[in-house]
């Protein structure tokens, strides 16, 4: 039985384990606190709080333009590349504040990684792909350990099969589906301990997606991961906990089953039985 | 019951498909138009200009010896010497000097003939003197007048000797006026670019730095002579007339070229490539050194090189600094005296021989061919590098 509860709600409220696990106490891994996003005039996140489980997989779902992906980009600091953004609030990772003045976005990010909405490899080879942010960020220097780095990356994101007779090819000549795969080998690869996923299966077909959500619930057990998602099924299937986003709001945020089984807000409820949004 | 729905054309779609048959019309005849004033202009050129590119040559015996060394006239028989070219004559000192085994020897050669005798024989011209009409019937009787080549209008400078003149110091001093405008103009335009497309903020300064480099663009250019001859020359101190000089002033018209240009490619580029860099650690430079460029890189390259085309081109500001100068021998550095492609057409074209009508021509051709390969170079850049991803 987990103990914590994510909403100051009473404990009777949590759910039975979605795994087969033993209960474990987590350690929450980052720490969102009356978060406050302005892109210009306009408000995007009114001041929102939550606490992101370590390896766990949560799940963020809502209405477009809801700012969910706003919050997400948040925990890398990506927004920060935005002309005009302020955000004001702070988000504790580890128990650091990662918006401090000390904080260099560029170690930051190397810590926790992200997948894209629409597959961007970078456009060089599939080795490349994989090999750049090891290289650049120093954490690998002889050949043979990339050669190593390279295939356990693509053997964890499920690719390696299909690729490892034709490392030297374009990343950009995969289909979608391994695309967005060789893009979470790329963020595996310099061991991240948090990976972000902005509605990673979008772009793909079933089948593909399929792929990318097995590989989600594997890679929890060593990542942390917090996904943007329109498909509420998918939420459904991969996430530990779901938080519900509208106006710039968490309407709601609790474990998976009770969000989706008995909601406690109107507007969830609304939400998740196709009501509107 | 509904009226049965027609599928042959109604009235109304008559009349859009005539509208439609006239637009049409009206684009071709314009492109028929544009293309009939292109072809006027080549074959004018080309009819102008191919005299130049062949001369009259006369066969003779030439004696290298002592004292035709000292009066060279004597080194042909006195027939062939008012028909053969004043250049030849003073060449043969330093024939000798190059090749000391002519000495004492009597050589048989086709020799460049007098720019009076090549118009003459092309039929540019109506009369010729007497004094070399006769002697001339009586070569081409013996066969020995012919045709070749004109190795001089590629390999002797310019010449106040009509059958002398050629391109040879146009080119050296164009070739180093483009070493300097590469040189300088694109570290510094692609330099610029960077800053303002990648790292420089979005405010007022930057917007009105931007206004003013594509304003800089639509600059004339003998303005930019103007501020070359002020700054360059009378303040730096570079040497008049010089490629470093012409290049310093052709720069600041191409830099404009080049910082568009690469801005655009930059612009071009996805910025999903520079988020997902970013998102794996990158720094900015790193981002946009290891996937930004080379993805820009040959929008880069075709706006450096359709800039560069465009600085050897250019005259006008040229003019100003002393670029236009009667200049016979190639430059050997950047601070010589130079003259370029384009300001060598410019003093041929004022020039009263009948000659000079055709080199003026033929140069049209040389600069125009020299243009057209630097633009195809930069189309096939272009293709080579987008089809590689």
């Amino acid at each position: 039985m987990r103990t914590r509860d994510l909403t100051g709600d009473t404990a009777e409220m949590v759910r039975t384990p979605t795994t087969e696990r033993p209960p474990v106490r987590q350690a929450t891994k980052m720490q969102v606190n009356d978060l406050a996003v302005w892109y210009g005039e306009t408000q995007a996140l009114h001041g929102v709080s939550m606490d992101v489980l370590e390896n766990e997989v949560t799940a963020l779902i809502g209405p477009s333009g809801c700012g969910k992906s706003t919050f997400l980009r948040c925990l890398n600091r990506m927004n920060d590349l935005i002309q005009g953004v302020r955000i004001e609030g702070e988000v504790t990772f580890d128990g650091d504040n990662i918006y401090a003045p000390h904080v260099d976005v560029v170690e930051l990010r190397a810590h926790i990684g992200m997948v894209f909405q629409k597959p961007n490899p970078f456009p060089k080879s599939i080795y490349e792909n994989i090999a750049y942010a090891p290289k650049i960020l120093g954490q690998v220097r002889k050949r043979t350990d990339m050669d190593e780095l390279v295939e356990h990356s693509l053997k964890r994101a499920g690719l390696w099969d299909e690729v490892k007779d034709r490392l030297e090819m374009p990343g950009l000549s995969l289909s979608g589906g391994q695309q967005q795969r060789l893009c979470i080998a790329r963020a595996i690869a310099v061991s991240p301990s948090v990976l972000l996923m902005d509605e990673p299966c979008s772009a793909l077909d079933p089948v593909a997606t399929a792929t990318v959500e097995q590989l989600i619930d594997e890679l929890k057990d060593n990542y942390t991961i917090v996904i943007v998602t329109h498909n509420l099924q998918q939420a459904a299937r991969v996430a530990g906990y779901t938080a519900f986003f509208h106006l710039g709001d968490i309407v709601e945020f609790s474990d998976t089953d009770s969000l989706f089984t008995h909601p406690r807000e109107k507007k969830t409820e609304d939400y998740i039985t196709g009501r509107y949004g | 019951m509904t009226d049965r729905i027609s599928l042959t054309p109604s009235r109304h779609l008559k009349k859009r498909y005539r509208a439609e048959k006239r637009f049409k019309a009206y684009c071709v005849g314009a492109l028929v138009l544009a293309m009939a004033f292109l072809v006027l202009f080549f074959t004018d050129m080309i009819r102008q200009g191919y005299s130049a590119f062949y001369e009259t040559q006369i066969r003779a015996e030439v004696t290298y010896n002592e004292d035709t060394l000292e009066f060279t006239m004597d080194s042909v028989s006195e027939e062939v010497f008012p028909l053969v070219s004043r250049a030849f004559f003073r060449s043969i000192p330093r024939q000798v000097e190059n090749n000391p085994e002519l000495m004492g020897t009597t050589q048989t050669q086709w020799l460049t003939a007098k720019a009076d005798v090549d118009q003459y024989r092309k039929g540019h011209s109506e009369s010729l003197d007497p004094e070399m009409k006769a002697p001339l019937e009586q070569l081409q009787a013996d066969g020995d007048v012919g045709y070749g080549f004109n190795k001089g209008l590629f390999f002797s400078g310019d010449s106040k000797i009509p059958s002398n003149a050629g391109l040879w110091s146009a080119f050296v001093g164009t070739f180093y006026l483009m070493l300097v405008v590469l040189a300088i103009s694109f570290p510094i335009g692609v330099a610029t670019a960077i800053y303002l497309e990648e790292f420089a903020p979005d405010n007022r300064f930057t917007q009105a730095v931007e206004i003013n480099i594509n304003n800089l663009a639509a600059v004339p250019s003998i303005l930019f002579g103007l501020l070359g001859l002020a700054i360059f020359i009378n303040f730096f101190g570079v040497p008049r007339s010089s490629a470093l000089a012409g290049g310093l002033t052709l720069s600041l018209m191409t830099l404009p070229v080049i910082i568009i240009s690469t801005r655009a490619a930059l612009k071009a580029v996805p910025d999903n490539i520079r988020q997902g860099a970013q998102a794996v650690g990158a720094s900015r430079w790193q981002t946009v050194r290891d996937h930004v460029l080379p993805l820009a890189l040959p929008g880069i390259l075709t706006g450096t090189i359709i800039g560069i085309a465009q600085a050897i081109g250019e005259t006008a500001p040229l003019l100003l600094i002393g670029m236009i100068a009667y200049i016979p021998d190639a430059p050997g550095s950047l601070t010589d005296a130079a003259t370029v492609l384009p300001a060598q057409i410019f003093t041929w074209a004022g020039m009263p021989e009948r000659s000079y009508v055709s080199l003026t021509a033929a140069g049209i051709l040389v600069l125009l061919s020299l243009l057209i390969v630097l633009n195809a170079t930069a189309v096939i850049l272009r293709n080579r590098f987008e089809r590689r991803w």
